[in-house]
């Protein structure tokens, strides 16, 4: 009588089981595995580009209005998440990361809720002495909207005379500045705004900013095709 | 008699039932991960039945779409008491990005008591391994209490945001009476 599997059979029997013995015996992720969202209130502008990349809406960006400024709420639901990575990438300021926990269960709906608020403060005087400080495109904007009222518009004009081509000066706030000699008004960068706050109209060659709602989070400098956006 | 033995001995083996809502099969993989050797869930005492009317615990995985939910609600009507639903993945909680589908009917919470939740697109099988063990534990004190809503505290609910979480209400309230 031949028996073939014998000595495996009983080299079997005395060796350890094959299993990972998870519950008992932990196990770390692999060093680049996506698990639970660490989100970093304080580095982050709340431009809202992670909400409008998130393809399972699982992000949700709240401001509510407090004193001297507003509470930017950014709340991520892990049980809508695919663990994507793209909000991270898309953070201009690596406010989101995604850790290698992956112990994400829950019994209720706060387990998965990963959450933090900061505090924006808001210029009150923004939008007037902001428009006057850089000269080219405030005199190419303030005309088109001010077009009614003469006196504006006759400010505005001698002011773009003054300061001539040479260079468009940035501004102090961090905010960004149009090239006309260098932009070709493609929109791309009022497209790529997370916050809309770039209006460009290709007909009337035109580039407007609302400081009020710009974050300054140079999405537009970096979307920009012919580097006309200076910050 | 051995009423005493059935209560202490409920959840030490339970046995799984695995239904599939809409899903893309990505939890399907992992579960079954989970039930072959290299995670082996038997090892614990878990086993997958063919039948609901044989199941302890059944694991949903899928977005709940409009096809399949009478048919999951009927599944899990048929499963005995003290039962527990588990969730695997995000779609059966959210839709995840199914979401406003209008083939989607989900989250599955809105039918019926879901008992715990695992978060992931797909879960990691060590994952499914804790939800699963806390389903264990949440149906043996089903048994035990009687009471079919009951639940225990997550051990892996983070700390952090149950923190931050508790004055963010505060704050919405305070902001509601203002």
């Amino acid at each position: 009588m031949d028996f073939p599997f014998v000595k495996q059979a009983i080299s079997q029997l005395f060796s350890k089981p094959s299993c990972d013995m998870y519950p008992f015996v932990p196990i770390e992720a692999a060093p680049n595995y996506r698990g639970r969202i660490a989100y970093d209130p304080n580095k982050c502008i709340g431009c809202g580009m992670c909400v409008r990349v998130c393809a399972g809406k699982a992000i949700t960006l709240t401001r509510t209005p407090a004193e001297g400024g507003e509470n930017i709420t950014l709340t991520f639901d892990l049980g809508s998440c695919t663990f994507c990575n793209t909000c991270a990438d898309f953070c201009n300021d690596n406010a989101i990361t995604l850790t290698t926990d992956y112990h994400m269960i829950a019994t209720k709906e706060e387990d998965l809720i990963v959450t933090g608020t900061h505090f924006k403060e808001k210029k009150k005087p923004a939008p007037k002495p902001a428009a006057a400080k850089p000269a080219a495109p405030a005199a190419a904007a303030t005309p088109v909207k001010a077009a009614a009222s003469d006196a504006p518009k006759a400010e505005a004009a001698p002011a773009a005379e003054a300061a001539p081509a040479p260079a468009v000066q940035p501004r102090d706030d961090g905010k960004p500045v149009n090239d006309p000699s260098k932009c070709i008004y493609c929109t791309l960068c009022a497209k790529k705004c997370p916050q809309e706050a770039i209006t460009v109209d290709r007909k009337a060659k035109t580039w407007e900013l609302n400081a009020d709602d710009c974050v300054g989070c140079g999405t537009c400098q970096t979307a920009c095709p012919k580097d006309a956006i200076i910050m | 008699m051995f009423k005493k033995t059935i209560i202490e001995s409920t959840g030490k083996s339970p046995w799984l039932f695995h239904i599939n809502a809409g899903s893309c099969n990505g939890c399907d993989i992992e579960i079954v991960s989970v039930l072959t050797p290299r995670y082996d869930a038997e090892r614990v005492g878990f086993k997958l039945v063919g039948s609901p009317r044989h199941a302890d615990i059944a694991v949903v995985s899928g977005p709940v779409t409009k096809q399949s939910l009478p048919r999951v609600l009927r599944t899990l009507e048929q499963i005995p008491e003290p039962r527990c639903i588990v969730t695997c993945g995000s779609c059966p909680q959210s839709g995840n990005v199914f979401r406003d589908s209008y083939s989607v009917c989900g989250p599955l919470s809105k039918y019926v008591h879901v008992d715990v939740d695992i978060a992931g697109c797909t879960p990691k099988p060590e994952a499914i391994m804790d939800g699963l063990l806390l389903a264990a534990q949440i149906l043996a004190e089903k048994k035990k209490t009687g009471n079919q809503e009951a639940t225990l505290p997550n051990p892996y609910a983070p700390e952090k945001t149950a923190e931050e979480a508790k004055p963010a209400e505060e704050k919405t309230e305070e902001k509601g009476e203002a």
